[in-house]
């Protein structure tokens, strides 16, 4: 792996904490002394927050797939009126 | 006791997992919806955010749940329910500028999400697979087309970096911006 590559994967092992006790201050002491460091931990950390966002997006889009089949496929029509009914005011 | 799922994580395995869910909880859920003056709208968002939270915490999280999935499922979207109504009532708590330094991050975020989907879908598949999905590096490797664990590693790091600095320069630009 190129040095950079390596580089991230140590940034890495200390954001999600897989570092020992150790590594860990050593590296704090590293961020302090290093600002381009701190930077893109900064940013690798906000990468982290990013690919989570995109995660929780593409399972949204899935889930209302989902319902739109049970709502519209004639083959879930009796789910459909099920809940239907349920909401129908008396 | 209902039987114990397995992890499922091709799209089409969810796919199954949700709609055996939608039929066993949503039901139960829009009759508690509806005996409080709920709508369906309100039913559909409360369920889905559930199914989230569920799919995060049970099935990635591997999380041991002490009742079984409906009660689980129904337990969340009573909780989330009762959320929302208070919401609705105004009593949260946060003033208006807390609310709108939230909302202008989730602006920025949104648009920097929508630049990386578009210049680097692959990529975000990738590293979602492995950071959100909670597959390993050789269920990527397959997912992915690629030879073996180790060059799949290496791709995920060089995703990560290609991520990480066009959040460096983004951010650049909206500093750049307020000064």
């Amino acid at each position: 792996m190129r040095t950079s590559l390596l580089e991230t994967k140590r940034i890495e092992e200390h954001i999600l904490h897989v570092s020992s006790p150790g590594e860990q201050l050593l590296f704090q002491a590293q961020l302090i002394l290093d600002p381009a460091l701190d930077e893109k931990a900064m940013a690798q950390q906000k990468a982290y927050s990013l690919i989570r966002s995109y995660g929780r997006k593409k399972l949204q889009e899935e889930i209302a797939l989902v319902h739109a089949q049970l709502f519209q496929s004639p083959q879930h029509t009796p789910f459909k009126e099920r809940i239907l009914s349920l909401f129908q005011k008396k | 006791m209902e039987t114990k799922r397995p992890l499922c994580s091709p799209p089409s395995e969810r796919e199954q997992l949700f709609i055996h869910l939608y039929k066993k909880a949503f039901p139960v859920v829009c009759k508690y919806i509806s005996k409080r003056g709920g709508n369906m709208e309100q039913a559909k968002d409360v369920f889905q955010e559930a199914l989230l939270l569920y799919y995060e915490k049970v099935v990635v999280g591997r999380t041991e749940i002490a009742s079984n999935e409906t009660a689980y499922l129904v337990g969340i979207s009573k909780h989330l329910w009762f959320q929302l109504c208070t919401k609705e009532k105004g009593t949260c708590e946060l003033g208006h500028h807390d609310l709108a330094a939230i909302e202008d991050e989730k602006l920025s975020d949104n648009k920097l999400l929508a630049l990386l989907e578009t210049s680097g879908k692959k990529c975000m598949d990738m590293l979602k697979a492995f950071y959100y999905d909670k597959l390993n590096m050789v269920q990527v490797a397959e997912n992915f087309g690629y030879n073996s664990e180790r060059s799949a590693t290496v791709q995920k790091y060089k995703c990560l970096e290609n991520i990480r600095n066009t959040v460096n320069q983004k951010q650049l630009q909206y500093e750049d911006f307020l000064a």
